[in-house]
Protein backbone atom coordinates (compact mmCIF):
# COMPACT_ATOMS: atom_id res chain seq x y z
CA UNK A 1 0.00 0.00 0.00
CA UNK A 2 2.76 2.18 -0.35
CA UNK A 3 1.91 4.23 -3.18
CA UNK A 4 5.01 6.38 -2.74
CA UNK A 5 6.74 3.92 -4.52
CA UNK A 6 4.69 2.89 -7.30
CA UNK A 7 5.61 3.36 -11.10
CA UNK A 8 4.99 6.60 -12.92
CA UNK A 9 2.19 6.07 -15.66
CA UNK A 10 4.90 6.55 -18.26
CA UNK A 11 6.16 2.85 -16.62
CA UNK A 12 3.02 1.24 -17.08
CA UNK A 13 2.76 2.44 -20.47
CA UNK A 14 5.85 0.72 -21.07
CA UNK A 15 5.05 -2.68 -19.30
CA UNK A 16 1.86 -2.59 -21.42
CA UNK A 17 3.92 -2.15 -24.43
CA UNK A 18 6.38 -5.11 -22.80
CA UNK A 19 3.01 -7.20 -22.26
CA UNK A 20 2.05 -6.41 -26.56
CA UNK A 21 5.47 -7.50 -27.37
CA UNK A 22 5.45 -10.84 -25.92
CA UNK A 23 2.38 -11.29 -27.21
CA UNK A 24 3.59 -10.25 -31.17
CA UNK A 25 6.34 -13.43 -30.04
CA UNK A 26 3.51 -15.68 -28.94
CA UNK A 27 2.09 -15.54 -32.49
CA UNK A 28 5.03 -15.45 -34.48
CA UNK A 29 5.99 -18.54 -32.66
CA UNK A 30 2.49 -19.96 -33.39
CA UNK A 31 3.16 -19.50 -37.55
CA UNK A 32 6.75 -21.39 -36.89
CA UNK A 33 5.32 -24.66 -37.18
CA UNK A 34 6.57 -26.03 -34.07
CA UNK A 35 5.74 -29.47 -32.74
CA UNK A 36 2.15 -29.08 -30.43
CA UNK A 37 4.09 -29.94 -27.41
CA UNK A 38 7.18 -27.32 -27.55
CA UNK A 39 4.31 -24.60 -29.09
CA UNK A 40 2.42 -25.34 -26.44
CA UNK A 41 5.09 -25.37 -23.86
CA UNK A 42 6.39 -21.85 -24.88
CA UNK A 43 3.06 -20.50 -25.35
CA UNK A 44 2.44 -21.78 -21.40
CA UNK A 45 6.02 -20.20 -20.65
CA UNK A 46 5.54 -17.00 -21.84
CA UNK A 47 1.67 -16.15 -20.64
CA UNK A 48 2.97 -17.50 -17.09
CA UNK A 49 5.74 -14.49 -17.76
CA UNK A 50 3.07 -11.82 -18.79
CA UNK A 51 0.86 -12.93 -15.78
CA UNK A 52 3.49 -12.64 -13.46
CA UNK A 53 4.37 -9.31 -14.69
CA UNK A 54 0.63 -8.47 -14.26
CA UNK A 55 0.28 -9.50 -10.95
CA UNK A 56 3.21 -7.98 -9.36
CA UNK A 57 3.10 -4.49 -11.14
CA UNK A 58 -0.48 -3.89 -12.78
CA UNK A 59 -2.16 -5.58 -9.65
CA UNK A 60 -0.02 -4.10 -7.28
CA UNK A 61 1.23 -7.29 -5.43
CA UNK A 62 4.56 -5.95 -5.65
CA UNK A 63 3.70 -3.26 -3.65
CA UNK A 64 1.89 -4.66 -1.10
CA UNK A 65 3.23 -6.88 2.42
CA UNK A 66 4.63 -9.98 1.36
CA UNK A 67 2.23 -11.77 3.40
CA UNK A 68 -0.60 -11.44 0.70
CA UNK A 69 2.04 -12.71 -2.02
CA UNK A 70 2.76 -15.93 0.01
CA UNK A 71 -0.55 -16.36 1.50
CA UNK A 72 -2.26 -16.34 -1.93
CA UNK A 73 -0.08 -17.82 -4.27
CA UNK A 74 1.29 -20.94 -3.39
CA UNK A 75 -2.35 -21.95 -2.49
CA UNK A 76 -3.58 -21.17 -5.93
CA UNK A 77 -0.76 -22.81 -8.00
CA UNK A 78 -0.97 -25.71 -5.83
CA UNK A 79 -4.75 -26.34 -6.34
CA UNK A 80 -4.03 -25.67 -9.89
CA UNK A 81 -1.05 -28.11 -9.96
CA UNK A 82 -3.64 -30.44 -8.76
CA UNK A 83 -6.05 -30.00 -11.34
CA UNK A 84 -3.28 -32.38 -13.21
CA UNK A 85 -3.70 -34.80 -10.96
CA UNK A 86 -6.22 -36.42 -13.36
CA UNK A 87 -4.69 -35.57 -16.79
CA UNK A 88 -2.96 -38.68 -17.66
CA UNK A 89 -6.44 -40.12 -18.15
CA UNK A 90 -6.43 -38.00 -21.26
CA UNK A 91 -3.41 -40.02 -22.50
CA UNK A 92 -4.66 -43.06 -21.83
CA UNK A 93 -7.26 -42.20 -23.97
CA UNK A 94 -5.40 -41.25 -26.45
CA UNK A 95 -3.18 -44.65 -26.42
CA UNK A 96 -6.83 -46.02 -27.28
CA UNK A 97 -7.20 -44.53 -30.58
CA UNK A 98 -7.12 -46.84 -33.10
CA UNK A 99 -5.35 -44.46 -35.63
CA UNK A 100 -2.73 -42.06 -33.65
CA UNK B 1 -13.03 0.29 30.23
CA UNK B 2 -12.44 2.77 27.46
CA UNK B 3 -14.59 5.77 27.03
CA UNK B 4 -16.49 6.80 23.88
CA UNK B 5 -14.14 9.19 22.86
CA UNK B 6 -11.48 7.43 23.38
CA UNK B 7 -13.08 4.69 21.17
CA UNK B 8 -13.56 7.11 18.58
CA UNK B 9 -10.43 7.87 18.70
CA UNK B 10 -9.02 4.24 17.67
CA UNK B 11 -11.61 3.75 15.17
CA UNK B 12 -9.50 4.86 12.12
CA UNK B 13 -9.44 3.18 8.86
CA UNK B 14 -7.14 0.63 7.83
CA UNK B 15 -6.11 2.64 4.74
CA UNK B 16 -5.16 5.81 7.67
CA UNK B 17 -3.31 3.19 9.61
CA UNK B 18 -1.20 2.49 6.66
CA UNK B 19 -0.75 5.88 5.43
CA UNK B 20 1.12 6.22 9.07
CA UNK B 21 3.21 3.62 7.85
CA UNK B 22 1.46 0.93 10.28
CA UNK B 23 4.29 1.75 13.17
CA UNK B 24 1.35 0.70 15.68
CA UNK B 25 1.54 -2.75 17.39
CA UNK B 26 -1.30 -5.33 17.11
CA UNK B 27 -1.90 -4.52 20.38
CA UNK B 28 -2.31 -0.45 20.49
CA UNK B 29 -5.24 -1.56 17.62
CA UNK B 30 -7.33 -3.76 19.04
CA UNK B 31 -9.60 -2.28 21.26
CA UNK B 32 -12.36 -3.75 23.00
CA UNK B 33 -14.47 -0.84 23.61
CA UNK B 34 -17.86 -0.38 26.24
CA UNK B 35 -19.91 -1.54 22.98
CA UNK B 36 -17.86 -5.06 22.17
CA UNK B 37 -15.81 -3.09 19.30
CA UNK B 38 -12.86 -4.71 18.35
CA UNK B 39 -10.75 -2.96 16.08
CA UNK B 40 -7.31 -5.07 14.30
CA UNK B 41 -5.57 -4.05 11.62
CA UNK B 42 -5.26 -6.27 8.61
CA UNK B 43 -2.19 -8.76 8.98
CA UNK B 44 -2.11 -7.71 5.17
CA UNK B 45 -2.69 -4.30 5.60
CA UNK B 46 -5.16 -3.83 2.83
CA UNK B 47 -9.10 -2.95 3.31
CA UNK B 48 -11.41 -5.17 3.90
CA UNK B 49 -12.87 -4.81 0.11
CA UNK B 50 -9.22 -5.76 -1.18
CA UNK B 51 -9.00 -8.55 0.58
CA UNK B 52 -12.64 -10.01 -0.67
CA UNK B 53 -11.53 -9.05 -4.30
CA UNK B 54 -8.24 -11.31 -3.87
CA UNK B 55 -10.48 -14.15 -2.36
CA UNK B 56 -12.90 -13.61 -5.04
CA UNK B 57 -10.06 -13.34 -7.84
CA UNK B 58 -8.25 -16.68 -5.98
CA UNK B 59 -11.83 -18.77 -6.84
CA UNK B 60 -12.40 -17.42 -10.09
CA UNK B 61 -8.46 -18.44 -11.36
CA UNK B 62 -9.60 -21.71 -10.08
CA UNK B 63 -12.39 -21.49 -11.77
CA UNK B 64 -10.93 -20.56 -15.04
CA UNK B 65 -8.31 -23.34 -14.29
CA UNK B 66 -10.53 -25.83 -14.22
CA UNK B 67 -12.18 -24.67 -17.58
CA UNK B 68 -8.85 -24.53 -19.25
CA UNK B 69 -7.60 -28.06 -17.85
CA UNK B 70 -11.04 -29.68 -19.33
CA UNK B 71 -10.01 -28.22 -22.89
CA UNK B 72 -6.82 -29.54 -22.46
CA UNK B 73 -7.67 -33.17 -21.34
CA UNK B 74 -10.86 -33.08 -24.43
CA UNK B 75 -8.20 -31.87 -26.70
CA UNK B 76 -5.53 -34.74 -25.95
CA UNK B 77 -8.34 -37.29 -25.92
CA UNK B 78 -9.70 -36.26 -29.04
CA UNK B 79 -8.75 -38.80 -32.13
CA UNK B 80 -8.91 -35.25 -34.39
CA UNK B 81 -9.13 -31.31 -33.16
CA UNK B 82 -10.65 -28.43 -35.21
CA UNK B 83 -8.46 -26.15 -36.08
CA UNK B 84 -10.45 -23.20 -37.54
CA UNK B 85 -8.62 -20.00 -36.50
CA UNK B 86 -6.95 -18.52 -40.14
CA UNK B 87 -4.77 -15.19 -39.83
CA UNK B 88 -7.76 -13.04 -39.91
CA UNK B 89 -8.97 -14.40 -36.40
CA UNK B 90 -5.73 -14.17 -35.16
CA UNK B 91 -5.27 -10.69 -36.00
CA UNK B 92 -8.99 -9.98 -34.68
CA UNK B 93 -7.07 -11.84 -31.69
CA UNK B 94 -3.96 -9.69 -31.20
CA UNK B 95 -6.62 -6.67 -31.33
CA UNK B 96 -8.50 -7.89 -28.88
CA UNK B 97 -5.34 -8.26 -26.15
CA UNK B 98 -4.15 -4.60 -27.06
CA UNK B 99 -7.55 -3.06 -26.54
CA UNK B 100 -7.78 -4.87 -23.32
CA UNK B 101 -4.14 -4.10 -22.09
CA UNK B 102 -4.95 -0.55 -22.96
CA UNK B 103 -8.09 -0.61 -21.05
CA UNK B 104 -6.00 -1.95 -17.92
CA UNK B 105 -4.02 1.07 -18.49
CA UNK B 106 -6.52 3.44 -18.18
CA UNK B 107 -7.99 1.26 -15.07
CA UNK B 108 -5.00 2.43 -13.65
CA UNK B 109 -4.96 5.90 -14.53
CA UNK B 110 -8.19 5.79 -13.19
CA UNK B 111 -7.36 4.59 -10.02
CA UNK B 112 -4.49 6.96 -9.73
CA UNK B 113 -6.56 10.18 -10.68
CA UNK B 114 -8.69 8.87 -7.57
CA UNK B 115 -6.11 8.14 -4.96
CA UNK B 116 -5.06 12.25 -6.08
CA UNK B 117 -8.98 13.15 -5.53
CA UNK B 118 -9.57 14.52 -9.26
CA UNK B 119 -12.79 13.23 -9.32
CA UNK B 120 -13.31 14.42 -13.09
CA UNK B 121 -10.21 12.70 -14.22
CA UNK B 122 -11.43 9.53 -12.61
CA UNK B 123 -14.93 9.73 -14.17
CA UNK B 124 -12.60 10.08 -17.68
CA UNK B 125 -10.58 6.78 -17.28
CA UNK B 126 -13.26 4.99 -15.87
CA UNK B 127 -15.28 5.58 -18.78
CA UNK B 128 -12.31 5.01 -21.22
CA UNK B 129 -12.14 1.84 -19.94
CA UNK B 130 -15.83 0.81 -20.00
CA UNK B 131 -15.59 1.89 -23.54
CA UNK B 132 -12.42 -0.32 -24.18
CA UNK B 133 -14.33 -3.53 -22.37
CA UNK B 134 -17.50 -2.79 -24.81
CA UNK B 135 -14.94 -2.93 -28.05
CA UNK B 136 -13.73 -6.01 -26.69
CA UNK B 137 -16.91 -7.54 -26.15
CA UNK B 138 -17.98 -6.36 -30.15
CA UNK B 139 -14.71 -7.78 -31.27
CA UNK B 140 -14.91 -10.80 -29.32
CA UNK B 141 -18.87 -11.51 -30.47
CA UNK B 142 -17.67 -11.24 -33.93
CA UNK B 143 -15.52 -13.77 -33.70
CA UNK B 144 -18.00 -15.81 -32.10
CA UNK B 145 -20.23 -14.85 -35.24
CA UNK B 146 -17.92 -15.64 -37.52
CA UNK B 147 -17.65 -18.98 -36.20
CA UNK B 148 -21.35 -20.26 -35.59
CA UNK B 149 -21.73 -18.80 -39.45
CA UNK B 150 -18.81 -21.44 -40.70
CA UNK B 151 -21.26 -23.57 -38.69
CA UNK B 152 -19.35 -24.16 -35.34
CA UNK B 153 -22.00 -24.87 -32.61
CA UNK B 154 -21.59 -26.30 -28.99
CA UNK B 155 -21.47 -29.43 -30.13
CA UNK B 156 -21.00 -29.78 -33.85
CA UNK B 157 -17.90 -29.52 -36.02
CA UNK B 158 -18.87 -28.81 -39.46
CA UNK B 159 -15.34 -29.63 -40.06
CA UNK B 160 -16.36 -33.54 -39.08
CA UNK B 161 -13.38 -33.60 -36.24
CA UNK B 162 -14.23 -33.68 -32.76
CA UNK B 163 -17.49 -31.72 -31.43
CA UNK B 164 -16.02 -30.91 -28.45
CA UNK B 165 -14.29 -27.90 -29.69
CA UNK B 166 -17.17 -25.74 -29.83
CA UNK B 167 -18.29 -26.61 -26.41
CA UNK B 168 -14.55 -25.77 -25.32
CA UNK B 169 -14.48 -22.54 -27.09
CA UNK B 170 -17.62 -21.20 -26.22
CA UNK B 171 -17.59 -21.99 -22.94
CA UNK B 172 -13.66 -20.64 -22.07
CA UNK B 173 -14.37 -17.64 -24.12
CA UNK B 174 -17.55 -17.31 -23.14
CA UNK B 175 -16.80 -17.23 -19.59
CA UNK B 176 -14.12 -14.82 -20.20
CA UNK B 177 -16.69 -12.65 -21.91
CA UNK B 178 -19.07 -12.99 -18.94
CA UNK B 179 -16.40 -11.34 -16.90
CA UNK B 180 -15.90 -8.27 -19.53
CA UNK B 181 -19.35 -7.79 -19.52
CA UNK B 182 -19.92 -7.69 -16.04
CA UNK B 183 -17.09 -5.80 -15.05
CA UNK B 184 -18.12 -3.21 -17.49
CA UNK B 185 -21.40 -2.68 -15.81
CA UNK B 186 -19.85 -2.80 -12.30
CA UNK B 187 -17.84 0.30 -13.41
CA UNK B 188 -20.49 1.67 -14.44
CA UNK B 189 -22.07 1.26 -11.14
CA UNK B 190 -18.80 2.25 -9.51
CA UNK B 191 -18.30 5.48 -11.23
CA UNK B 192 -22.38 6.27 -10.67
CA UNK B 193 -21.36 6.04 -7.32
CA UNK B 194 -17.99 7.58 -6.96
CA UNK B 195 -19.79 10.75 -8.67
CA UNK B 196 -22.21 10.86 -6.42
CA UNK B 197 -19.75 10.85 -3.54
CA UNK B 198 -21.34 7.61 -2.32
CA UNK B 199 -18.23 5.49 -2.98
CA UNK B 200 -14.40 6.05 -2.40
CA UNK B 201 -11.00 5.56 -4.07
CA UNK B 202 -10.73 1.87 -2.30
CA UNK B 203 -14.13 1.36 -4.31
CA UNK B 204 -12.71 2.55 -7.37
CA UNK B 205 -9.08 0.54 -6.44
CA UNK B 206 -10.66 -2.82 -5.89
CA UNK B 207 -12.74 -2.22 -9.12
CA UNK B 208 -9.53 -2.01 -10.82
CA UNK B 209 -8.18 -5.42 -9.33
CA UNK B 210 -11.14 -6.99 -11.03
CA UNK B 211 -10.67 -5.61 -14.16
CA UNK B 212 -6.88 -6.34 -14.29
CA UNK B 213 -7.30 -10.12 -13.31
CA UNK B 214 -10.12 -9.88 -16.16
CA UNK B 215 -7.13 -9.18 -18.23
CA UNK B 216 -4.56 -11.68 -16.93
CA UNK B 217 -6.64 -14.36 -17.72
CA UNK B 218 -6.99 -13.31 -21.37
CA UNK B 219 -3.18 -13.69 -21.57
CA UNK B 220 -4.01 -17.82 -20.80
CA UNK B 221 -7.00 -17.75 -23.04
CA UNK B 222 -5.76 -16.31 -26.13
CA UNK B 223 -2.65 -18.61 -26.46
CA UNK B 224 -4.63 -21.45 -25.47
CA UNK B 225 -8.26 -21.14 -27.49
CA UNK B 226 -6.75 -19.05 -30.75
CA UNK B 227 -3.01 -19.69 -31.60
CA UNK B 228 -2.58 -23.29 -30.63
CA UNK B 229 -6.17 -23.57 -32.82
CA UNK B 230 -4.70 -21.89 -35.36
CA UNK B 231 -4.49 -23.57 -39.16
Amino acid sequence: MASNRELTMGSYVGIGVGLMVIVTIEVILTYQHLPARTLLFSLLTLACLEAFVAVMYLMHVKYERPLLFWTIFPATLFVLGFLCYVFPDAFRMFDMRLMK
Amino acid sequence: MPEHNEIAAYLVSTRELNQKGANVSQSELAVAGAHGIVMEASPYGIDKKKLGMWVFIVSDACTFGAFLFAYGYMRVGAPVWGTPFGFSSILNGMVMTAVLLSSSLTMLAAVRAAQTGGKASANKWLGATMLLGAIFAALHLREWFKLIGEGWRLFYNPTGGAAQFGATFFSVTGLHLTHVVTGVIALGFIARGYNRGRYDESHVETAGLYWHFVDLVWMFVFPLMYLMNAH
